[in-house]
């Protein structure tokens, strides 16, 4: 049988960036960890299914 | 959520939201899922991206303020790129797939062309973003700048902290400039350079965030190019291992969105944050040439913005798949400290521009407090007797 595999959210940054470097590091995200961002990850790809139906 | 447009790259693809605003890159599957065909690009090895995902559009060199600290040395008479010009750019970058433009200067409000540059990157879909000092922003032009995503007013201190930054006294324009722009859109933050002498201050600046109800601070660091390479503002030592303490206590205690430009990653990252949570929030270091490029008043591509080598803006498209090589390939090249740091493939050097200030442009940050460690534990080299 063979499985079947989900699509994933690999990476996601947040807002627009008006500067001339580039957006290095949001603390704001950061600081609530590795947890935090595999559940961003899922309920972004969960959002992202939902609109394409 | 509202999916505005994607495009394919090796991994799989960047997916543009527009509410949120956002950029998620997704693997193939994902994009295979969200309806988007196959890409060539699915089989081609790991690389850079197929183009950046935002460019800085460096207007103009123009700018009648005269900062002692400006970083594209801009002066009244300075160069600018026509509308026809940055018309081109824009459509050029558009057919690449950028998402993002950051327009400034100089000060691109001086330039009588900036809204109808903009309302050009709206029509080709790239969402215009702007940097500006305020200065002489009135309701007229703040109610104009609806056209831009997000607005950052420049304040390297409040009150006579700003005059000791500029050099001049522009704090009460400044602020003025943030409630005209706040009373007509929520995308309104502050831009401010960290430096030795502005350090303590910033504080008063989150403070101000807070108090006019702006969306970001944004913490820009300071770097020793233009009229800033005859200023002694770099952090200190001590002053660069109390930025990321320093940038969380500013939003636990004002709740206010913080952010921290590319060049304090290594400032950052001394401090071992989840290396997972870094990449998933795409926390980097220099990412000149690969997902940031910039292009200057006098027409050619760099980088980014404070590099000063280049090609053609006009052939960017076509130079960039073999562009910016040296930068790209830090991560393989680098020295110590820099190759055997655990956070070497997101940290990737630090700031190329402060390297090359000080020395080479693929010399490790001498700001990094690692760096900064490892010069001090070498022993000094034996003379000859």
């Amino acid at each position: 049988m063979k499985l079947f595999r989900r699509g994933r959210v690999l990476q996601a940054t947040f807002g627009c960036n008006p500067n001339s470097s580039s957006l290095g590091v949001d603390v704001t995200f950061l600081l609530f960890g590795s947890i935090c961002a595999s559940m961003i990850a899922l309920f972004l790809g969960a959002l992202l299914r939902g609109e394409q139906k | 959520m509202k999916v505005a447009r994607a495009r394919a790259e090796q991994f799989g693809g960047i997916v543009e939201l527009s509410r949120p605003r956002a950029l998620l890159h997704v693997d193939r599957q994902m994009m295979r899922e969200l309806g988007y065909p196959e890409s060539p690009l699915w089989q081609q090895p790991e690389g850079p991206l197929s183009a950046p995902t935002e460019v800085h559009l460096v207007l103009s060199r123009r700018c009648a303020a005269g900062c002692r600290g400006c970083y594209v040395d801009a002066t009244p008479q300075g160069a600018a790129l026509s509308r026809e010009e940055a018309c081109r750019i824009l459509d050029e970058l558009a057919v690449m797939g950028v998402f993002h433009v950051a327009l400034g200067g100089g000060e691109a409000l001086e330039l009588d062309h900036l809204f109808a540059v903009a309302e050009h990157a709206r029509a080709v879909g790239i969402t215009p973003n702007l940097t500006t000092s305020g200065l002489g922003l009135d309701e007229r032009t703040a109610e104009r700048c609806k056209v831009f995503g997000q607005i950052n007013v420049s304040v390297d201190g409040v009150g006579d902290a700003y005059r000791a930054a500029r050099g001049f006294d522009g704090f009460p324009h400044a602020e003025r400039a943030l409630r005209l722009l706040r009373a007509v859109k929520r995308e309104v933050g502050i831009n401010c350079v960290v430096s030795r002498s502005s350090f303590e201050g910033i504080g008063e600046v989150a403070r101000l965030v807070r108090r006019l109800n702006l969306n970001e601070l944004e913490l820009l660091r300071f770097k020793p190019v233009g009229r800033g390479a005859r200023l002694d503002e770099e952090l200190t030592p001590e002053q660069a291992k109390r930025l990321w303490p320093m940038a969380r206590r500013l939003v636990f205690r004002h709740r206010i969105r913080v952010k921290l430009d590319c060049s304090f990653a290594p400032m950052v990252f001394w401090h071992k944050p989840s290396a997972r949570a870094a990449a998933f929030f795409g926390v980097q270091g220099c990412v000149a040439g690969d997902v940031l490029a910039a292009v200057q008043p006098e027409g050619q591509f760099t980088g980014c913005s404070f590099l000063s080598s280049g090609d053609d803006s006009f052939r960017l498209r076509e130079k960039w798949p073999t562009a910016f090589a040296a930068i790209r390939g830090y991560v393989r090249t680098a020295p110590e400290p820099c190759a055997s740091c655990e956070y070497l493939h997101l940290c990737r050097g630090g700031c190329r521009a402060v390297s090359r200030a000080h020395g080479a442009l693929l010399d490790p940050d001498p700001g990094c407090p690692r760096v900064q460690e490892h010069r001090a534990r070498r022993p000094l080299p034996v003379l000859a007797q």
